[in-house]
């Protein structure tokens, strides 16, 4: 018979780490509010700036092949691939790593031309040093993630350093994988085109933040695209810009680069907390399981050894009697 | 009569999205009016007073603190840095957030020149706010 001692020690133990897993979720549960507010009151932003940049980059296909904007341009041989990979800093969050890591080693894959000597990671988040231990990948730079963000500044070294990288001619495309929050229970990895900016890639990298939850224009902007693409280079879109197509590309496409950064983060933001808070439940209730469990198992050798006790007094008081 | 999907947004909401029939918005080179077929346009606003007017014939009128404008077949969206509506607008606020922002200007003589443009720009929207507070009153008194 396990000994009570033990058992009651166990119980114990596993009840004080469920405090700790309670405590856990609920503040990833405050988080997670935040975040949502923070993913939900952009999206409608970046989703209309994306679709404006899809446009311009279809303008500039029937502008006689030429380009209006280096940032808009295809590139012949892709040589370079930079993969800006958005995680966690902190584990306890479930599949939530795991599944953006595979999501994009998966991708590098894909393109066997490349190899992956050609795709360099730019990884925010701690976690997401992974990339380097497990698939051994490079990795450019690491930048470190809050856990509330806010502003749009806070996304500026990272644009920057994708500009500059993508201009200069070191990367030839630029990739974001980051996690799509869709609900509190489910949050979808993706990789998406960053630059070039490009209408005629394939569709599960064109990327429409917040795809799946339907919200405001998404789903209407998506089957308008698909048609757009489907008749594809008969749209005559020609723009005229003022003051003039340099300057106000100039000003606008890095900006919106940066909004299409920040969507990401947020949205990455907002899953990996809803990741947490849900692991965290789960834990809590496994850990009650087991605690319930325990105590049923203590109170059973508990009874067992009063049993024992009482048939030894009682066979101990038969033979004296006899 | 034809008439144009207007929508402004920013990052932290959406606006005002709408039918209309006339968009003015203040670009780079100066005002722009948008009528139903439009040619495709992009332009980088400056901070400034948008008006439109709706298929009833009623206007709106917003102040921007810039950003763009794109307009597409009968579609114009708005990328607004930061947009309000004019009667959202408290106007003995603004007037005294712009004199605190004058002050500053005045007051302090070293400047790295991030902070003089960003209190420039400040004094820019303070400015587009009190227009559009101005230019709303005015409407609807004529109303």
């Amino acid at each position: 018979m396990a000994n009570t001692r033990d058992i009651q020690n166990r119980i114990k133990s596993i009840s004080n780490t469920k405090k700790i897993t309670k405590a856990m979720e609920m503040v990833a549960a405050s988080k997670m509010r935040r975040a949502i507010e923070a993913v939900l009151k952009t999206r409608t932003y970046a989703n209309l700036s994306w679709n404006i940049v899809l446009n311009l980059s279809q303008a500039g296909n029937s502008n006689g092949g030429q380009a209006l904007h280096p940032l808009l341009a295809k590139r012949e041989r892709i040589k370079k691939v930079g993969i800006v990979l958005i995680t966690s800093n902190r584990g306890l969050c479930g599949g939530f790593n795991t599944a953006i890591v595979n999501k994009a080693h998966k991708s590098v894959e894909k393109h066997k031309e490349l190899g992956k000597e050609n795709s360099e990671f730019i990884i925010i988040g701690k976690k997401g040093a992974i990339v380097k231990k497990h698939y051994n990948y490079d990795i450019a730079a690491e930048f470190s993630k809050e856990d509330i963000i806010s502003e749009v500044k806070e996304v500026l070294p990272i644009a920057k350093i994708v500009l500059d990288d993508y201009l200069s001619g070191k990367y030839d495309k630029i990739m974001v994988a980051y996690t799509d929050y869709v609900s509190a229970s489910k949050q979808i990895p993706r990789v998406k085109q960053l630059l070039p900016i490009d209408i005629t890639t394939q569709d599960e990298y064109l990327g429409i933040v917040g795809e799946d939850t339907r919200v405001g224009i998404d789903k209407e902007f998506i089957d308008k695209k698909k048609e757009k693409r489907l008749q594809d280079k008969k749209n005559t879109y020609e723009y005229t810009f003022e003051p003039n197509p340099k300057e106000v590309l100039d000003e606008m496409i890095p900006r919106l680069i940066e909004v299409q950064l920040f969507q990401a983060l947020l949205e990455s933001n907002a899953s990996e907390h809803s990741a947490r808070m849900s692991a965290m439940h789960q834990a809590t209730d496994a850990a009650k399981d087991m605690a319930d469990e325990l105590t049923l198992f203590y109170n059973k050798a508990r009874q067992a050894s009063i049993t024992a006790e009482i048939a030894e007094i009682s066979a101990g008081a038969n033979a004296l009697a006899e | 009569m034809k008439i144009i999907k207007f929508e402004i947004v920013t990052p932290e909401r959406v606006v005002l999205k709408e039918q209309v029939v006339q968009v003015t918005a203040p670009t780079r080179q100066g005002e722009i009016t948008v009528l139903p077929n439009h040619i495709p346009l992009v332009a980088s606003l400056m901070p400034g007073v948008i008006e439109i007017i709706k298929e009833n014939g009623n206007s709106e009128i917003m102040s921007v603190s810039g950003g763009f404008i794109e307009v597409s077949k009968n579609k114009v969206v708005i990328l607004a840095n930061t947009a309000e509506m004019a009667e959202e607008i408290d106007e003995t606020r603004v007037e005294e957030a712009r004199e605190r922002a004058e002050k500053t200007v005045k007051e302090i003589r070293h400047f790295d020149r991030e902070r003089f443009a960003n209190i420039n720009a400040l004094i820019a929207k303070e400015l587009a706010r009190s227009r559009a507070v101005k230019r709303w009153k005015k409407i609807k008194h004529v109303d």
